[in-house]
């Protein structure tokens, strides 16, 4: 799964979005997705750290090191301004195609 | 709590993040385990099985993480370098006096420096373009009593014994100037060519670059082209081997063009008596018969030797020495003569090297004063800036920041000024060249290349980490907190403004020397001029008039055609209207054309050395004298009686009665000279004494000198001088063509130039140095002077609170102006009393260049220490008096 095409997408915009409530390590934007989509897009958790730092390099997330509940020090990502934006339209083309391929496979 | 703060730069940076990060997470997802109900042990397990292959996972993050950390930092970079630059700008904008100020300032110096190096550069430093060109050395001769200076040409014979045999330390060639006349577009024109031995360009190691040069002594009737020549005149034709040309009536195959750039010899490199124009145009052969090879009287070849692998330079002129005495043995003779083995670079720049040398002093001494004021102009900037670093430093700005901002702004400034220097220098090169019409060896050559640019860099270089260094230091002593509580203004700042005061004393003390120098180039400038040259310098003109030779110089058999020609010539001259007299002379005065010759006194046994005594002949037309000016002191010149089969004449020089008859009357004596051209010549009876003429220069004591008739000696070239009736000379210059070209069409007539010229040309080095140190001298006494205006006016700025409390207290404007002039006449008077000494300690370094002074004349360094120290007087007075126009209210609320 990781690696295709959809998932790799979704992975993207679920990370984008579980930053936009605030800045978040790695750690936590792990935790809200396996909490919010029950386990079913991150097998494993490794696999958030090369997408994490690609949007950081295409400038979608901004990177902060603060420090955690824990008192230790962590990697913090926040959204963008570019980011912010991306979510915005990624989401909207996520939920018409996610529509449409509802309704697609609901036709018998 | 440190690693909140960390800064992620570079490689390494990126490595620890990327681990770090992927550790927060196993660790905080193994404490979500434990939280369940896990083992520590078992919660890492699990926390690891959840994350996945963690190496190949940090492995890719960490890749592309030092990659974009890597782009990251050098566009950062970048950015902040263009920012720094704009902000510069900006800055230097905002106040365009400054600007101006450090920029004029540093233009000025650094083209001064780069233009004078660039001459020096082109005559002493850039290597010749001959092969190995260390190993070459000029040959001439010298007499034992001859002096260590002393250079005098070879004879055919001296110079055959050169090539002997292989034995011989060297492999030499001998070569003589020769003025050839060729016809191009109707006009007789001058071809300034040699005739060289075969070897001439083995020696020099140098290849043609079109067909061959002489291979051997049967070459006879041909010539070789300098590039240059064979460009104008036959427009670079590819095919020209083998083509003839005709000069002088002879006709010469080309069999050879030579590379550009080669023109040896060269006549500035040379001693000018040779008569070596500034570039050779043609070679032909310089054929040695067996009967030359015994000539060891009339002395007219230049040589040039190659050192053999191994040989040293003083070793070959020794063993040289030894095997020709050894042969002057043979020939039971008593000539006393050595060899004298010259280096090319030393022979080219003896008469210069001196003058240039000084010319880089003084040059750096303009560099000093321009960066000691930039460096004064940047201090107080800074200083009046002060707050506004205070200001950006609160708000957040790095010390660090601040100073690589100041950096940059000096790195702007001196690479403005650099770059407007060396463009400057462009100009004033040509300027200065100029002013050596031909005087300059190798001016030819003179040009821009590395030594210059990497000279022009470091000096810029140097200059931006001074002034830089200079400002950072001043901002280090600059407490910030402190700026920003007492506002500027208030504190003096006693010991900041040492360092300035002294900057302007250094400045003052090294004007006032160049100021010195340039007073006693300029005095004995003006004594050299006034020496009496021995002849009527005014009214006169003189052109070269050389008749064409077809079949080579034959004096016996082509001579009553040489005198016939120059007979009907002074005789059109002389009935030409306007012309009070007319003459022609084979050498002329200041020009430094010397034939020497030796003569025996005829019934005085001759100096044991067997040598004659030495002395410069002359071969003369028409009334010489009397053209030239020059004085009869007793018996009489040349005139109608002195005819091809009269009684042999001979006209003396005063220096040549005094040196060999002293106090004795000379004329009626008669003299055996060596220059004859017939076999068995009658003596020669002296028939007057004439004023000596000066021959090598004016500052340069007169030498012995004979003169001989053209009538009894046939000679094809002329110096024709003609003077005038009326005052312009120049008007006779039609009548003088036309009269030479109704005789023969074929003959030329050139370098036309008054007399006046002749003692101009004979100066003009000199003139040179004295014009470049005086302007250079006026030049760093203006920026010394600005520089101390500079400093006094931001003391009396600083000091403006303190100089208000003082009026307000009662201080009337006299105490204050007292005050302020106080600073600034110690620091002129400090300035001046090192600056004259320095002058003494270096007086040494200019007592070659000067004619007759004294080298640390008292009166002199007086004079300028008097001059200086009013200058600087008046520079600090302005601003002294602006100082009481503060009005002390205004002063004590000013911030």
């Amino acid at each position: 799964m990781p690696g295709s095409d959809i998932i790799t997408g979704t992975l993207d915009i679920l990370i984008l979005k579980a930053v936009s409530w605030g800045p978040e390590h790695g750690y936590g934007i792990g935790k809200w997705i396996r909490q919010n989509t029950g386990d079913n897009v991150i097998v494993q958790e490794g696999v958030l750290y090369p997408a994490l730092h690609r949007l950081e390099r295409k400038g979608l997330l901004l990177e902060k090191w603060g420090q955690s509940d824990g008192g230790r020090a962590a990697k913090f990502y926040t959204l963008s301004a570019a980011g912010r934006k991306h979510l915005v339209a990624e989401a909207k083309r996520w939920t018409n195609v996610a529509r449409s391929v509802t309704y697609a496979l609901g036709r018998t | 709590m440190k690693r909140l703060f960390r800064f992620s730069s570079g490689r390494a940076g990126a490595v620890r993040d990327v681990k770090d990060e992927l550790r927060f997470h196993i660790d905080a997802r193994a404490q979500e385990f434990i939280a369940q109900g896990m083992s520590p042990e078992e919660a890492q397990r699990a926390a690891r099985r959840a994350f996945g292959d963690l190496s190949a996972i940090e492995a890719e993050v960490r890749g592309n993480r030092i990659a974009y950390v890597e782009r990251t930092e050098r566009r950062d970079w970048l950015g902040a370098l263009t920012m720094d630059i704009g902000y510069a700008l900006r800055a230097l904008r905002k106040n365009p006096g400054f600007t101006a100020a450090v920029v004029a300032t540093l233009t000025l110096g650094i083209g001064a420096t780069v233009a004078v190096f660039t001459i020096v550069n082109g005559v002493l430093l850039r290597p010749f373009p001959y092969k190995d060109p260390s190993r070459l050395a000029m040959v001439w001769l010298a007499g034992p009593e001859d002096g260590g200076g002393a250079t005098l040409p070879l004879t055919t014979g001296y110079f055959a014994n050169l090539n002997d045999d292989a034995s011989s330390p060297v492999d030499a060639a001998a070569f003589r100037s020769w003025t050839y006349t060729g016809a191009t577009s109707g006009a007789a024109e001058e071809v300034r060519g040699a005739r060289v031995t075969f070897k001439f360009f083995d020696v020099l190691g140098v290849l043609p670059m079109l067909g061959r040069t002489f291979s051997d002594t049967n070459d006879a009737k041909v010539a070789v082209l300098s590039h240059g020549f064979w460009e104008r005149r036959f427009g670079g034709a590819k095919d020209i081997v083998g083509k003839p040309v005709t000069l002088s009536g002879e006709t010469f195959t080309i069999i050879g063009v030579m590379p550009p750039g080669f023109a040896f010899p060269r006549g500035a490199e040379l001693p000018a008596g040779f008569q070596f124009a500034p570039r050779t145009d043609i070679w032909t052969p310089l054929i040695i018969s067996e009967g030359d090879r015994r000539n060891f009287g009339t002395m007219n070849l230049s040589g040039v030797a190659r050192l053999k692998p191994g040989v040293q330079r003083l070793q070959a002129e020794a063993t040289m020495t030894a095997r020709l005495h050894e042969l002057l043995r043979t020939f039971n003779t008593r000539t006393q003569m050595d060899y004298r083995l010259i280096t090319l670079k030393d022979q080219a720049s003896t008469t210069v090297r001196r003058s240039l040398l000084v010319l880089m002093g003084a040059v750096a001494f303009v560099l000093l004063i321009a960066c000691a004021n930039v460096a004064n102009l940047l201090i107080g900037r800074t200083a009046s800036r002060s707050r506004e670093f205070a200001v950006r430093a609160a708000l957040g700005a790095g010390r660090g920041r601040i100073a690589r901002q100041l950096i940059t702004e000096n790195v702007v400034l001196a690479g403005t000024g650099t770059i407007l220097g060396v463009l400057l220098s462009v100009w004033a090169v040509r300027a200065m060249l100029s002013l050596v019409p031909s005087g300059m060896p190798r001016a030819d050559d003179v040009h821009v290349d590395w030594r210059v640019i990497a000279l022009a860099v470091g000096v810029a270089f140097a200059c931006g980490v001074a002034f830089a260094l200079a400002a950072a230091l001043h901002l280090r002593r600059a407490n910030i907190g402190t700026t920003l509580q007492h506002s500027t203004g208030r504190v003096a700042g006693g010991r900041r403004r040492i360092g300035r005061r002294g900057l302007v004393a250094a400045e003052i003390a090294l004007s006032l020397m160049l100021l010195i120098g340039a007073v006693q180039l300029t005095l004995s400038f003006i004594r050299l001029e006034r020496v009496d040259p021995g002849f009527d310098p005014s009214n006169a003109i003189t052109a070269s008039v050389r008749m064409p030779l077809p079949n080579g110089f034959r004096p016996i058999l082509d001579g009553p055609k040489y005198q016939q020609f120059y007979r009907q010539l002074m005789d059109r001259l002389r009935q030409a209207p306007g012309v009070k007299a007319a003459g022609g002379s084979s050498v002329l005065p200041l020009t430094g054309q010397d034939e020497w010759s030796s003569v025996t006194i005829v019934g005085q046994t001759p100096p044991p050395n067997g040598r004659g005594l030495r002395t410069i002949y002359g071969v003369v037309d028409g009334d010489f004298f009397g053209a030239m000016g020059i004085r009869v002191l007793s018996g009489r010149g040349f005139d109608e009686r002195d005819v091809t089969d009269g009684t042999p004449a001979i006209v003396v020089n005063r220096a040549f009665a005094k040196a060999y008859f002293g106090a004795a009357n000379p004329i009626g004596q008669q003299l055996n000279p060596r220059f004859e051209f017939r076999a068995d010549p009658p003596a020669r009876t002296i028939i007057g004494v004439v004023e000596d003429a000066h021959q090598a220069g004016l500052g340069e004591a007169t030498t012995p000198q004979v003169y001989v008739p053209e009538s009894q000696l046939p000679y094809p070239f002329m110096n024709v001088v003609v003077r005038s009736a009326g005052t312009d000379a120049r008007t006779l210059i039609p009548a003088l063509k036309n009269a030479v070209g109704a005789i023969d069409p074929n003959v030329a007539v050139a370098q036309v130039r008054e007399l006046e010229d002749l003692v101009g040309t004979s100066v003009a080095r000199q003139r040179f140095s004295m014009s470049v140190i005086v302007i250079f001298a006026a030049a760093s006494l203006l920026l010394a002077v600005v520089g101390l205006y500079g400093v006094i006016a931001l003391s009396v700025r600083q000091r403006k609170r303190e100089l208000g409390v003082r009026m307000a207290l009662g201080a009337n404007a006299r105490d204050v102006v007292t005050l302020v002039l106080r600073e600034g006449v110690w620091v002129s008077a400090i300035g001046v009393a090192v600056g004259a000494v320095g002058a003494i300690a270096l007086a040494r370094v200019l007592t070659s260049m000067l004619f007759e002074a004294k080298p640390a004349d008292p009166a002199v360094i007086a004079g300028a220490a008097v001059a200086v120290a009013l200058v600087s007087l008046v520079a600090t007075y302005v601003p002294a008096r602006r100082a009481v126009q503060v009005d002390p209210t205004a002063a004590l609320r000013a911030d």
